[in-house]
């Protein structure tokens, strides 16, 4: 790990540090730019806007997680700039990685939030505890809730980093015993940025950093706050194996012959077409796979209550039914109001038949 | 609980009972009247051609064509466009298949009920751009022409616009357009859903009643040896 | 759609003006609707889609485009009341208020549509893409208009002498005998074959009736006519007086029955056909114990068994299908036997046999004079059909039928004449070989 640098420093002063060419730079600049759909003649600006962009103070607040997020995003396979970029920002509190405990974690926090307090930006995952007065989690005797409404108070934006953070994740799933939330319905009143995922595509992270570094800005949000460049498409609209489903052939059972042909999913419960995420792009491990290429299907992660929606090997459109009990209780029912009905009508006739 | 979760859960279920019911009411109430018994001396003892009216009842006289071909045509035309729709198309085959799994106690019913090839999905687009079209066409024709203007009622303007909704927004969700795709999806399942609880109470059943009718009247006709 | 006629006029029309108030009237003609309502009615009018179709092959609609008269529409208020009162949605409908009672007002309007822009052909049930019998509705709403006191004048038999009681018989067939010097059987106490004719036979085509008596005598076969069984006519039928029908349809019967004879002819004649062929033994509570033909039926059966040969006529003809006896009654080929073994070239219209136009007479339609002017119109439809023929012959094998083309060919000085089956086949009996 890269030791931290002082906080002020612009990134060209941190590059140059490092030995990093401009030639380098500017190659990432481009790559990351494109990635944002921003088009070509916007790269110098980006390029020039991120050279000279100070490095912010970023504590990232750890709550009911597994840790999957974090370590997502720093697979030591990932590459150089995107470490160089994680040093950019001066990461002032990070349990999992900081070499502090205790109390002097926690001071040290307090310290880095009040330095850059306003300016500071506050990076979570997982969810939050709200049930019992969020006694479900915490840390140094304090629930996790108390700590991010303490830490969103000065913070420029919040990002929340995979779909626990984003929108309750898997605590949240049914019977949620811990009342666990997204952050974003605790903290109304800060920008907050989801970037969901379970967990999260890492360069995804890195894009929205960059964005917000270069441009001083968040990105454009969808209707669930997730950054449009990344989450603007389903991964049934990116997916190589769509030809297939435009076709009709679908795998029926995993590792029959349409599986093996590498035929589309759907029928075994792929929700592609209901998730917004880059998987189908931006891939895995390096651009390695993602799971329908590796022949399983998208389980929705980066949706909210994607634990929720159904059996992962349910296709989309099977119902979420109760019991047949239910439905053949109708039909009884429906039968005997028929029944009666057609009796009454009898007994009128039979009325009608005397009386003349 | 998001608008979709929403449409394919309670809601279909609820949609599900209220069109058991309501059918089983309707046919029921219909079934248990009183049926005349016939002692005339039959002319033909024929079932088996009396029953044959419930299919070629189904193409019109060729003395008939001339006047009212137009409208058979657009009418058997959307109608087939629809059918194939719902039933050619692989996500719901996989519903239908799904139906019969939750509702029988032998899960592979489904898979052998309604195991067939599908159409590629832009084909079926093809044929619900069809079948809404000329849906549009025929409430044109209910508008202007005179005859169904006077016979129309409430019952044909809903049914017409629960038939043509899941046709729009189905065709709305395949093309991405009006909003998230899950929410369009949503919407999608819950017009199917309002459909299936109009379904009992009005025009719509004639589904369920019109080939057992075209049956009885082809026997009662043959019985006689009437013109069918 | 205007009222059909002022308060004076309407009280006209009906058996009991002014006594019974109009909701008792809409609670009769309901229940008599009812009484022989059954499941099949039931799923007719719950299975309409309002298609439009059947307007396309009503007569009366082909030649004015009036929308009023689409057939289904005719049955309307009773479909109304269906749905209100024994439709298996019915409490929920009153509970509502989703269609209103029926008033006595929507019946007398309806009185025009199904009296008299109806002949109960049954072109429209031919249509039906549904397969709903439109005609057997109307015929049953007819009960119902006649329990309301709502059938046109004109239907209603104003004299004992309509229902044929007290009519001599014995002198007027003893007249045709005499004038035509023909043995015509009456009464006899035991006969195998009862033959039935039309009292307005008696007075307008009394060739027809000698013509039976000749027939049947040429073919050296036990028969008679029965003064308790002789007028085939039941107005009440055509009327939708339910009981008054099945009182005649009763007598038709005990009084064949008391013959001991094996089968009864009607003649020729049409709604009379669908009475007694297809209802008297629904009236009569069983199977009935004789066969029931119509005449030409009876003579294509003596054709075909090679007892009944005739000459040969070398003309050509058409045929024009009575509703009741083909379309709905089902006796379409038997009277082109008879043509061909008549010799004739046969011409067939154009449509013809199961789906022919109607004449526009039947019904009642032809004794209503306020219809007249529709009839004639529908009548120009039969007039292009059977010149489009280019035949020489018109025949049929329906009086009724006939006295709408006398009708119709004196209102437009039509050349061709409208000739009976029967007519023909007597005047062209030929000896059988030994």
């Amino acid at each position: 790990m890269i030791p931290i640098t002082r906080v002020g420093a612009t990134l060209d002063e941190l590059l140059a540090q490092r030995g990093v060419s401009r030639r380098s730079f500017l190659k990432f600049c481009t790559a990351m730019a494109s990635m944002m759909a921003l088009p070509p003649s916007a790269v110098p600006a980006f390029a020039q806007a991120l050279a000279g962009a100070r490095r912010p103070s970023v504590i990232w607040l750890s709550f009911q997680e597994c840790t999957g997020c974090a370590e997502s995003l720093m697979r030591s396979d990932a590459t150089t700039l995107e470490q160089l970029i994680f040093n950019l920002v001066s990461l002032d509190y990070l349990d999992l990685l900081q070499a502090a405990s205790g109390t002097a974690a926690e001071d040290a926090r307090a310290r880095a939030m009040a330095e850059s307090y306003g300016k500071y930006l506050l990076l979570v995952d997982g969810s939050v505890s709200t049930a019992d007065g969020g006694v479900y989690s915490t840390a140094g005797g304090k629930s996790n809730h108390d700590v991010l409404m303490d830490a969103a108070k000065g913070a420029a934006a919040v990002i929340a980093v995979g779909t626990c953070a984003a929108f309750g994740g898997i605590p949240k799933a049914a019977p949620n015993p811990t009342g666990a939330v997204g952050v974003s319905e605790l903290i109304k009143d800060k920008p907050v940025i989801n970037i969901s995922g379970c967990p999260p595509v890492p360069v995804v992270l890195t894009g929205v950093l960059a964005q917000y570094l270069a441009f001083g800005r968040i990105p454009d949000l969808d209707a669930l706050g997730r950054p449009k460049a990344f989450f603007g498409d389903t991964i049934h609209d990116r997916c190589y194996r769509r030809p297939f489903y435009d076709e009709g052939k679908f795998a029926k059972t995993f590792d029959d012959e349409g599986a093996r042909n590498g035929w589309c999913l759907y029928e075994l419960g792929c929700k592609g077409p209901t998730t917004y995420n880059s998987c189908a792009t931006l891939k895995w491990n390096a651009g390695t796979s993602f799971p329908i290429q590796s022949g399983h299907g998208c389980l929705g992660c980066s949706e909210p209550d994607f634990w929720d929606a159904g059996s992962f090997y349910n296709p989309i459109p099977v119902g979420a039914w109760g019991s047949a009990a239910t439905v053949a209780a109708a039909g009884a029912a429906g039968a005997a109001l028929g029944a009666g009905a057609a009796l009454l009508a009898r007994r009128h006739q039979v009325e009608v038949e005397k009386k003349s | 609980m998001t608008l979709l979760s929403f449409a394919r859960g309670i809601a279909l279920e609820v949609a599900t009972m209220v069109f058991v019911l309501g059918i089983a009411w309707r046919l029921v109430g219909i079934l248990l009247l009183r049926a005349r018994r016939d002692h005339s001396a039959a002319r033909r003892h024929d079932a088996w051609k009396g029953l044959m009216m419930t299919a070629t009842r189904s193409w019109p006289k060729k003395e008939f064509i001339g006047a009212s071909g137009f409208v058979e045509a657009i009418s058997y035309t959307w109608h087939l466009a629809l059918f194939a729709t719902i039933l050619l198309y692989a996500p719901h085959v996989v519903l239908l298949q799904n139906v019969v799994e939750a509702f029988l106690p032998f899960p592979v019913v489904g898979r052998i009920l309604f195991y067939w090839p599908t159409l590629p999905a832009g084909m079926i687009f093809f044929l619900a751009s069809l079948s809404s079209g000329l849906l549009l066409i025929a409430f044109a024709h209910r508008l202007i022409n005179p005859v169904k203007r006077l016979i129309s009622n409430f019952d044909d303007y809903l049914s017409w616009l629960l038939t043509l909704a899941p046709l729009i927004t189905g065709m709305a969700a395949y093309m991405h357009v009006g909003g998230p795709y899950q929410t369009v999806l949503a919407v999608h399942i819950l017009s199917v859903e309002a459909l299936m609880i109009w379904f009992p109470f009005g025009k719509l059943m004639h589904l369920f009643t019109m080939f057992a009718v075209r049956g009885v009247t082809g026997v009662l006709f043959v019985r006689k040896g009437a013109a069918t | 759609m205007t009222a059909s006629a002022s308060a004076g006029e309407i009280a006209a029309f009906v058996d009991e003006p002014g006594d019974t108030r109009d909701g008792e009237r809409v609670e009769r003609a309901m229940s008599a609707f009812v009484k022989d309502f059954g499941m099949l009615a039931a799923v007719y009018l719950e299975t309409c889609v309002h298609c439009g179709m059947c307007a396309d092959a009503c007569h009366f609609y082909e030649v004015t485009k009036e929308a009023k008269y689409t057939p289904i529409l005719k049955v309307e208020p009773f479909k109304q009341a269906y749905k209100r009162e024994y439709g298996p949605f019915a409490p929920v409908y009153r509970l509502l208020n989703l269609t209103p009672k029926v008033t006595f007002d929507e019946l007398e309007r309806w009185q025009e549509l199904l009296y008299e822009s109806c002949n109960v052909c049954g072109r429209c049930s031919l249509v039906c893409p549904m397969g709903i019998d439109i005609a057997g509705l109307i015929a049953e709403a007819r009960h119902g208009m006649a329990a309301a006191g709502l059938v046109p004048e004109e239907l209603l038999p104003r004299t004992d002498a309509d229902r044929s009681v007290g009519i001599d018989f014995a002198a007027a067939l003893g007249e045709l005998a005499a004038t035509h010097k023909i043995e015509i059987p009456l009464d006899k106490p035991q006969a195998d074959i009862v033959c039935m004719l039309f009292l307005v036979d008696l007075q307008k085509y009394p060739k027809s009736v000698v013509a039976i008596a000749r027939i049947m005598n040429h073919l050296r076969l036990s028969w008679t006519f029965s003064s308790r069984a002789l007028a085939a006519d039941n107005l009440d039928f055509v009327s939708g007086q339910r009981d008054a029908e099945r009182r005649v349809n009763r007598k038709l019967v005990d009084a064949t029955i008391a013959v001991g004879a094996q089968s009864l002819i009607l003649p020729e004649c049409g709604h009379a056909y669908e009475a007694m062929r297809w209802e008297a033994a629904n009236d009569y509570g069983k199977t009935l114990p004789f066969k029931i033909l119509h005449i030409s039926e009876f003579l294509a059966e003596q054709v075909q068994a090679g007892a009944l040969v005739l000459r040969a006529v070398g003309k050509s003809a058409t045929f024009h299908d009575p509703c009741q006896v083909s379309r709905r009654g089902g006796a379409i080929d038997a009277p082109r036997v008879v043509l061909a073994a008549l010799g004739l070239d046969v011409k067939e219209m154009s449509p013809t046999k199961g789906t022919n136009w109607c004449c526009g007479g039947g019904g009642g339609v032809a004794a209503i004079a306020r219809a007249d002017d529709l009839r004639h119109k529908v009548f120009r439809l039969k007039m292009a059909q059977i010149e489009d023929t280019g035949a020489e012959l018109a025949v049929t094998s329906c009086s009724g039928c006939r006295r709408t083309f006398d009708d119709g060919q004196a209102h437009f000085h039509w050349d061709q004449t409208m000739g009976s089956l029967v007519e023909l086949v007597a005047d062209n009996l030929a000896a059988v070989p030994a």
